[in-house]
């Protein structure tokens, strides 16, 4: 029971507390570039939760099973990198194959989501804080999830914004930026949730 | 050759030259990496008990049920003489884990000093814990009742002051500290330690 | 000249940060400090001259296809390269700049250089886009960092700037301040140069 307690800790303490976006700045490039309709969020956020989920499983194996017993440590950030790169060139066969409305759905955002820091970094996250494989996988979503709440939150702003009397410097970029800092504000609350 | 083949040959060269550069750069740093970490290690130990001059770890399987928190223990000695033990503790803080170093006086049964060696407190606010006003408060501190934290100004010994608007931060310190304490009466009963 | 030319482009006008809007997730999360600004800046230069270097000399060997995971291996080395050096020589940099050092790998940055321009032109030029884009990057986190360290901790540097009575806005170093510190500098310059989306 206490290992379940333990898993819902790590699952919010991911998806809210340490949003990957709103403090920890992980996946700002996405964050920032696919959210200008929240039905392009909703797609990102989806193809993003479904790769952290697998690159979690996957680098967790390959980081115990064959870069420890090695002593190959060193060579972590190049191996995971090449594995989410591979990963999603496979995810991307696969779906095209398996499901052509999911690859409509999805496609445009998988090229785009190797480039996603969030990705390489909850992967190496699950072994700095010394995760098993179900907390990795735990993880992995919860950040995904989390990601995907702030994107989709963000772009429904963002939407409204577009027909918002804006002063003209700040259009683009800057509004959006001072918007996600309000946002940011309002997630510091969830801080102190889990003691 | 077949063209596939032949792209796979030159990825792998690159691979190869790149993994034989990171080996060759592994087996330079690696000593100095070492070196330093076991030095940091070294410096944090001597902050929190400086009459020590060599330290020899103490073996904690035994109390690890009972003080899940307390992760490694070490015996301070000069020349024949204990001077006293170390204690590293990790405590749930507001925003994360805070590690920290418990130095215990064996001789007067006081807490040395504590040190904050790592922590993801809110800046301003529970960060306050790893300056000297506050940690200074527990040197001296007698080992034997538990202390408490208040509000305001403390009045008894075992008391400590909290950090404005950081009580969680400043009860976790305080119950790492209590951690520490405790493991070290045990240890002094079961004859795993000596004055 | 062109080499000249080549350097202020990177420095100023399509400086990566200001300008070209990348590599922000290091640009946020580290400007809490200038230290912190600058030391990331100089590994991020450092593997962005290696990288640039590398994959100018390779451009005729590397065949289109597989161009991308090549960069990304020869990117990686350089990052794993400078994670090394600065565990060994500067552990306290190191531990402040934390998880991010392996992330330099997917900062945008380094990738669009290496194929927008490492693998088109020379050697030395390509160096010098790497040197003029690290330092525009460097110059960008430490105007960042240093605003927000002055005004979110009253300190410059880890040396106070202001008498005893300031108070400083603790919001400006927690996550919301980097979103906004960006926001309006970006506006500003948006205003100081007459541009606008």
């Amino acid at each position: 029971m206490e290992y379940v307690g333990k898993i819902f800790v790590i699952l919010i303490s991911s998806i809210l507390i340490n949003n990957f976006v709103m403090s920890r700045f992980l996946g700002i490039c996405p964050f920032l570039g696919v959210s200008k309709r929240v039905e392009t969020a909703v797609g990102m956020g989806a193809a993003v939760t479904f790769v952290m989920a697998m690159t979690s499983l996957i680098t967790y194996i390959i980081q115990y099973a064959i870069l420890e017993p090695l002593g190959l440590e060193y060579l972590q950030t190049i191996i995971f990198i090449l594995v989410i790169a591979s990963l999603v060139q496979f995810v991307e066969m696969v779906i095209q194959k398996t499901s052509p409305t999911l690859y409509q759905a999805l496609g445009v955002y998988l090229p785009l989501i190797t480039t996603n820091c969030a990705v390489l970094g909850v992967a190496i996250i699950n072994i700095d804080e010394k995760y098993d494989l179900i907390q990795a996988l735990f993880n992995g979503v919860g950040a995904a999830l989390g990601f995907t709440l702030a994107i989709v939150l963000f772009a429904g702003i963002r939407e409204r914004l577009e027909s918002s009397d804006i002063p003209k410097p700040l259009k683009g970029f800057p509004i959006a930026l001072i918007t996600a800092g309000l946002m940011s504000v309002a997630f510091l609350g969830f801080q102190g949730l889990i003691k | 050759m077949s063209e596939g083949v032949k792209l796979s040959i030159k990825l792998f060269i690159i691979t190869a030259v790149a993994a034989l550069a990171l080996g060759i750069t592994h087996a330079v740093t690696e000593e100095p990496i070492r070196l330093q970490n076991e030095q940091v290690s070294l410096e944090a130990r001597k902050a929190v008990l400086p009459d020590a001059e060599e330290f020899v770890r103490v073996d904690l399987s035994e109390y690890k049920d009972e003080y899940p928190n307390v992760v490694e223990a070490y015996q301070g000695k000069a020349g024949e003489d204990t001077v006293g033990y170390v204690f590293k503790v990790i405590s749930k803080g507001y925003g994360g884990d805070v590690e920290l170093f418990v130095g215990i006086d064996a001789r007067e049964d006081k807490v040395k000093n504590v040190n904050i060696i790592s922590h993801n407190e809110t800046p301003g606010l529970g960060a306050k814990a790893a300056g000297p006003d506050f940690l200074g408060q527990y040197s001296g501190k007698p080992v034997g009742s538990p202390l408490t934290v208040v509000r305001g100004s403390a009045t008894q010994d075992t008391q400590v002051e909290a950090i404005t608007g950081a009580t969680i931060t400043s009860k976790a310190v305080t119950e790492g500290v209590n951690s520490a304490a405790e493991l070290y009466g045990r240890l002094l009963k079961d004859g795993g330690a000596e004055r | 000249m062109k080499a000249v030319k080549v350097f202020f482009n990177g420095v100023l006008n399509e400086n990566p940060t200001f300008r070209m809007v990348l590599g922000m997730c290091p640009t946020l999360a580290l400007t809490t400090a200038a230290i912190n600004g600058i030391g990331m800046g100089l590994a991020t230069t450092f593997v962005l001259v290696g990288s640039n270097l590398v994959i100018s000399l390779l451009k005729n060997f590397v065949p289109q296809k597989i161009r991308i995971p090549a960069f990304v291996v020869v990117i990686a080395t350089f990052v794993t390269v400078v994670s090394m050096i600065m565990q060994a020589f500067l552990p306290e940099l190191n531990k402040s700049l934390g998880i991010y050092i392996p992330l330099i790998v997917v900062n945008c940055i380094i990738l669009a250089r290496a194929e927008s321009f490492a693998s088109k032109n020379s050697v030395l030029l390509s160096i010098i886009d790497g040197l003029g884009m690290g330092i525009g990057f460097t110059l960008a986190l430490l105007l960042l960092g240093s605003i927000r360290e002055i005004v979110g901790a009253g300190t410059w540097f880890g040396m106070p700037v202001f008498s005893d009575g300031f108070s400083p806005a603790v919001i400006m170093i927690l996550p919301p301040g980097g979103f906004i510190t960006l926001g309006l500098v970006l506006g500003l310059l948006n205003k100081l140069t007459g541009r606008a989306e």
